[in-house]
C-alpha cells in the first residue's frame, strides 16, 4: 500500500496586457491538470475576463485544451484556473533502457527524436558523453538530472520562454524550462524517450502553501511504457507534489497560453501567479468549506450570468 | 537532324520519334501536318495563343512591376497514345490510392509505421505531419482529393519523379492551353481525335459537394494565399469554374466552430467547403503557425468537428514529403497488396549511413534536392560540382540528413518544340497528370506537360522559366 493521497487546491492567474485595444482574440489554454495515474482532478474551473465560454478538446498528447474566443475589444485578458487535485506518491521505479530496433516501432519513439525546441546536436551529445560516458541506464539519467543544477545556475528571468538550449550552454544559467529542454536533449541522445511536463510544485514539507510561477520537469519512458518523472531543476526524481498540467515534446507543445489577437497592439510577457495550497484530506471531502472553493463558486455564477461584470 | 517534309526535326526528340527517326505512332498525324507546310503556321499559332492568354490575363508567376508574366506556351502538342495512357492511368490511380491510405493511416492507427513499412522517424520529423490532425475523420474518409503526380519517361517507361498531394497546381494551365488550341487550330484537334479534358471542373465540384456537411446546399470557397502567389490565376479560374467564392484568410472567420465569409453586399455566408490552395500548416494560425496571415484561426477545429470540409484535408503533406517518397512503392504493396505499376526514380534515404556512402561514391550521377523546397529550387547536380563543392555538399548531408534527398540523375525524354529561331528543337519534358479521388480515382486525360526553358536545361519546372504544352491523349 502506498501513502495516503495528498490533496491540493491550485489557483493559476494569467494576465495578458496589450499596449492598445485589441479587437477580439483567439486563445488556446492548456491549464487543465492531467487526470491520470496517481494524479486525480476533483474540481476544475477556467474563467476569462472579458467573459467567454471556453470549449474543450483533448490534444494529441492527451492534454485537455480550452479554446477561449473573446469577441469583445479588450486591452487586458485574464485567465483564472482553479482546481482541486489529489496526488499519490509515485512508486520508485527503475525502468529498463530500450533496444533501438524495438523503440523504432514504438509509439513513444517520437519522444526520442529531436523536436523543434530540443535539437539533437553535437554540443549536447558531447555533454552527455562527458557526464556519464557510455552508460545508457536509467541510473545515468538520474545522474544527469542530479548533476544539471550543479553545473548550471538557476536565475529567474535570465532567459525568456523563447530561449534555446544553446543559450543555456553559453550563458551557464537559466530557469526550469531551459533545464528541462537540456535534460530532454541529453536523455534522447542516450536513446530514451523523454517528454516535457509543465505543471506546479506543491508546498514544501511543513509549509501550507507555495506561491510563485509554474514549473517544468521531464519524464522518461522505459520498456514497460510507463513514464517516470525527473526534475532537473531540483536535481531529484519527482515526488507527490509535482502536479502535472500538460505533456509534450517540448515547451512548444504545452505552453499554458497561446493566442492571436486582431489589431496592431504590442504584447508583454504575461503575468503569472500560481498558488498551491495543501488541503487536509477531510477538507477535500467537503471542499465547499474551503475558502478558494467559495471564490470559485462565486465566479462560476458570474460566468453563468454574463451580464454581471466579472470581477 | 532528320529531314521530314520541308522541316528539320531534332534527332534527340525521343517523345516524338523512334530510334530510326520516324515519328512514333501517336505523333504521325501532327508531325505530318507540321512538317508539310504548317511550320510557318506554328509561329502564328504561338503568337495567337499568347494573345489569347494575354487577353484573359492568364499569368504564371508573382507580379513584378505590377503585372505577372503571361504563361509561356509551346504550340507543338505533347501526344500520348491510347494504350500508353491507359497503362499510365492505372499506375497513377494505384499510386494516388496508396498515398491516400497512407495519410489516413498516419492520422489513424499508424499500422505502416508499426510494421516498419515507412520509417516512423521520417513521419515524426516531417513538417507535413500535423499532430493536431491525428484522430480526425474527414468526410468519406478521403484525404487527398486532388493530387498531381509528376512523371518522366526514362528509357521509354514512365517513372514517378515526385508526388504532390498538398496543393498541386497547374490544372488551369492545362485547361487553358487546350482552350487556346481549340480556338486557334480546332482542325488539328478534331483531326487527331483528342480526348476532352473539359470535365475537370465539374468532377472537382462533384467531389467538393459530396464532402460538404450539407451536400444539397454546399457553399464552397476557394482559399488562396493571394495575388502574390504564382498560381493566383489558377485559383481565380477554378473559383469561377466551381461557382465558388475566391477568398483569402482575412475574408473568413470562425465563430462557434462554424466558418463564415462576407459576400459582396456585406451579408454573412456560412462556408461548408473550402477548396484550399494554402498549405495546411498555414491554414490555421492558432494551431500551426502563429505567424501565418494566410488562413483563419479556428478553421482546424471547425473541420475536426465536421462543420466545414477541407480539400485536400489538412496534413496530407506527410505523404509528399520528399523523404517519404522512396517508400511509396512499399506503401502500394502494403496497403493495396499489389505490385507498383509505376517505378520510382532511384532515390537514397540520406538518414541511412549505407545510402550516404553510396551517394558519396557515385556523386557524379546524383542529384541533391532539399526536402522542404518545391518549384525546382535548390537542386544540385553532382556532376556539375567542383571537388570543393562536392565536399561541402556531402558535409551538409551528413550534418542534416533529413533535409536532403539524393536521386540518381535521370535523362528526361525530349519532345519537339518550336525554337526561338523559328525552327524545331528538342527540349526536356515531364508530365503532371491530375488525379481526383472519390470512390474511384478519375484522371484528367493528359495533364500539364512542362517544358524546359531551353534545349540544354535539365530542370523542368514552371517556376524555372520553362513553359507548357497542350497534352493530347488520343481516342485510339
Amino acid at each position: 500500500m502506498g501513502a495516503q493521497p495528498l490533496t491540493f487546491a491550485i489557483s493559476h492567474h494569467t494576465t495578458l496586457r496589450y499596449s492598445a485595444l485589441v479587437h477580439g482574440s483567439y486563445n488556446e489554454v492548456r491549464m487543465h491538470p492531467r487526470h491520470r495515474g496517481g494524479q486525480r482532478v476533483h474540481a476544475f474551473t477556467l474563467l476569462s475576463e472579458p467573459v467567454a465560454a471556453p470549449r474543450s478538446r483533448i490534444d494529441f498528447y492527451g492534454n485537455i485544451v480550452h479554446r477561449v474566443d473573446v469577441a469583445a475589444a479588450h486591452q487586458v485578458l485574464r485567465f483564472t484556473m482553479q482546481a482541486v487535485v489529489s496526488m499519490t506518491e509515485p512508486r520508485a521505479r527503475r525502468p529498463e533502457p530500450w533496444q533501438a530496433v524495438v523503440l523504432e516501432r514504438d509509439p513513444n519513439y517520437e519522444f526520442a527524436l529531436a523536436s523543434p525546441r530540443v535539437p539533437l546536436d553535437a554540443p549536447t551529445a558531447a555533454l552527455l558523453q562527458e557526464w556519464v560516458g557510455d552508460d545508457r541506464s536509467f541510473d545515468a539519467l538520474v545522474e544527469v538530472a542530479r548533476r544539471l543544477p550543479t553545473e548550471f545556475r538557476y536565475i529567474a528571468g535570465v532567459t525568456t520562454v523563447d530561449s534555446s538550449i544553446a543559450e543555456l550552454l553559453d550563458g551557464g544559467a537559466g530557469v526550469c524550462q531551459d533545464f528541462t529542454h537540456l535534460f530532454c536533449a541529453l536523455a534522447r541522445h542516450a536513446g530514451w524517450p523523454a517528454r516535457y511536463v509543465s505543471g506546479y510544485l506543491g508546498p514544501k514539507p511543513g509549509e501550507a502553501e507555495a506561491v510563485g510561477e509554474s514549473h517544468a520537469w521531464a519524464e522518461v519512458c522505459g520498456t514497460d511504457g510507463r513514464w517516470v518523472g525527473l526534475d532537473p531543476t531540483e536535481g531529484l526524481p519527482v515526488a507527490g507534489s509535482h502536479i502535472r498540467l500538460a505533456v509534450g515534446r517540448d515547451y512548444g507543445d504545452v505552453a499554458p497560453h497561446r493566442g492571436l489577437y486582431f489589431g496592431s497592439a504590442g504584447s508583454a510577457p504575461p503575468d503569472v501567479t500560481v498558488k498551491v495550497s495543501r488541503m487536509s484530506n477531510d477538507d477535500s471531502m467537503s471542499a465547499h468549506r474551503d475558502a478558494p472553493m467559495e471564490r470559485q463558486q462565486q465566479q462560476q455564477q458570474q460566468q453563468l450570468s454574463p451580464r454581471r461584470s466579472a470581477g | 537532324m532528320i529531314q521530314t517534309g520541308d522541316a528539320v526535326l531534332p534527332a534527340a526528340a525521343d517523345e516524338c520519334l523512334d530510334s530510326e527517326g520516324r515519328p512514333r505512332p501517336p505523333y504521325e498525324r501532327i508531325l505530318g501536318t507540321l512538317t508539310n507546310g504548317d511550320l510557318g503556321r506554328l509561329r502564328d499559332v504561338q503568337s495567337s495563343a499568347a494573345g489569347w492568354f494575354a487577353e484573359r490575363d492568364i499569368t504564371f508567376g508573382a507580379p513584378s512591376e505590377g503585372t505577372a508574366p503571361i504563361f509561356p506556351f509551346d504550340p507543338v502538342p505533347r501526344v500520348l497514345g491510347a494504350s500508353e495512357w491507359a497503362s499510365l492511368e492505372r499506375g497513377l490511380a494505384q499510386r494516388a490510392a496508396a498515398l491516400d491510405q497512407f495519410v489516413a493511416d498516419c492520422y489513424g492507427a499508424q499500422r505502416a509505421l508499426r510494421n516498419g513499412v515507412v520509417p516512423a522517424r521520417l513521419v515524426y520529423s516531417s513538417t507535413g505531419y500535423l499532430r493536431d490532425v491525428v484522430g480526425a475523420a474527414p468526410p468519406r474518409a478521403t484525404w487527398c482529393h486532388v493530387s498531381g503526380i509528376d512523371v518522366v519517361r526514362i528509357d521509354g517507361r514512365f517513372a514517378v519523379l515526385e508526388d504532390n498531394v498538398r496543393v498541386p497546381s497547374g490544372v488551369a494551365y492545362a485547361l487553358m492551353s487546350r482552350a487556346a488550341m481549340q480556338e486557334v487550330v480546332p482542325e488539328w484537334l478534331d483531326g487527331a481525335g483528342v480526348r476532352s479534358i473539359g470535365d475537370y471542373p465539374r468532377r472537382l465540384l462533384n467531389i467538393l459537394q459530396r464532402i460538404a456537411p450539407r451536400p444539397w446546399a454546399a457553399e464552397i470557397a476557394v482559399l488562396t494565399p493571394g495575388p502574390y502567389n504564382a498560381a493566383y490565376y489558377e485559383h481565380a479560374m477554378l473559383a469561377q469554374g466551381l461557382s465558388a467564392a475566391l477568398v483569402e484568410g482575412r475574408d473568413l472567420w470562425v465563430q462557434d466552430d462554424q466558418v463564415y465569409r462576407r459576400d459582396a453586399e456585406g451579408g454573412v455566408v456560412h462556408v461548408d467547403v473550402i477548396y484550399s490552395r494554402v498549405n495546411s500548416e498555414w491554414v490555421d494560425p492558432l494551431v500551426f503557425r502563429a505567424d501565418s496571415m494566410l488562413g483563419a484561426p479556428g478553421i482546424i477545429e471547425a473541420w475536426r468537428r465536421g462543420n466545414v470540409a477541407l480539400a485536400n484535408a489538412p496534413g496530407t503533406g506527410v505523404a509528399d514529403d520528399k523523404a517519404v517518397y522512396p517508400y511509396v512503392p512499399a506503401m502500394i504493396r502494403y496497403f493495396l497488396g499489389e505490385e507498383p505499376l509505376l517505378d520510382n526514380v532511384a532515390t537514397y534515404d540520406l538518414t541511412a549511413a549505407s545510402h550516404r556512402s553510396h551517394v558519396a561514391a557515385s556523386i557524379d550521377r546524383i542529384v541533391f534536392k532539399p526536402v522542404d523546397a518545391s518549384g525546382g529550387y535548390g537542386i544540385h547536380f553532382g556532376r556539375l560540382m567542383s571537388a570543393a563543392e562536392r565536399e561541402k555538399m556531402l558535409a551538409r548531408v551528413v550534418a542534416e540528413p533529413r533535409a536532403w534527398l539524393a536521386q540518381e540523375e535521370v535523362q528526361l525524354s525530349r519532345a519537339v518544340c518550336l525554337g526561338r529561331d523559328g525552327g524545331f528543337e528538342a527540349r526536356c519534358v515531364d508530365l503532371r497528370p491530375f488525379v481526383l479521388l472519390d470512390e474511384q480515382p478519375w484522371i484528367v486525360p493528359g495533364g500539364l506537360t512542362r517544358v524546359a526553358g531551353s534545349p540544354d536545361t535539365l530542370v523542368v519546372n514552371s517556376s524555372q522559366g520553362g513553359g507548357s504544352k497542350d497534352t493530347w491523349v488520343l481516342n485510339h
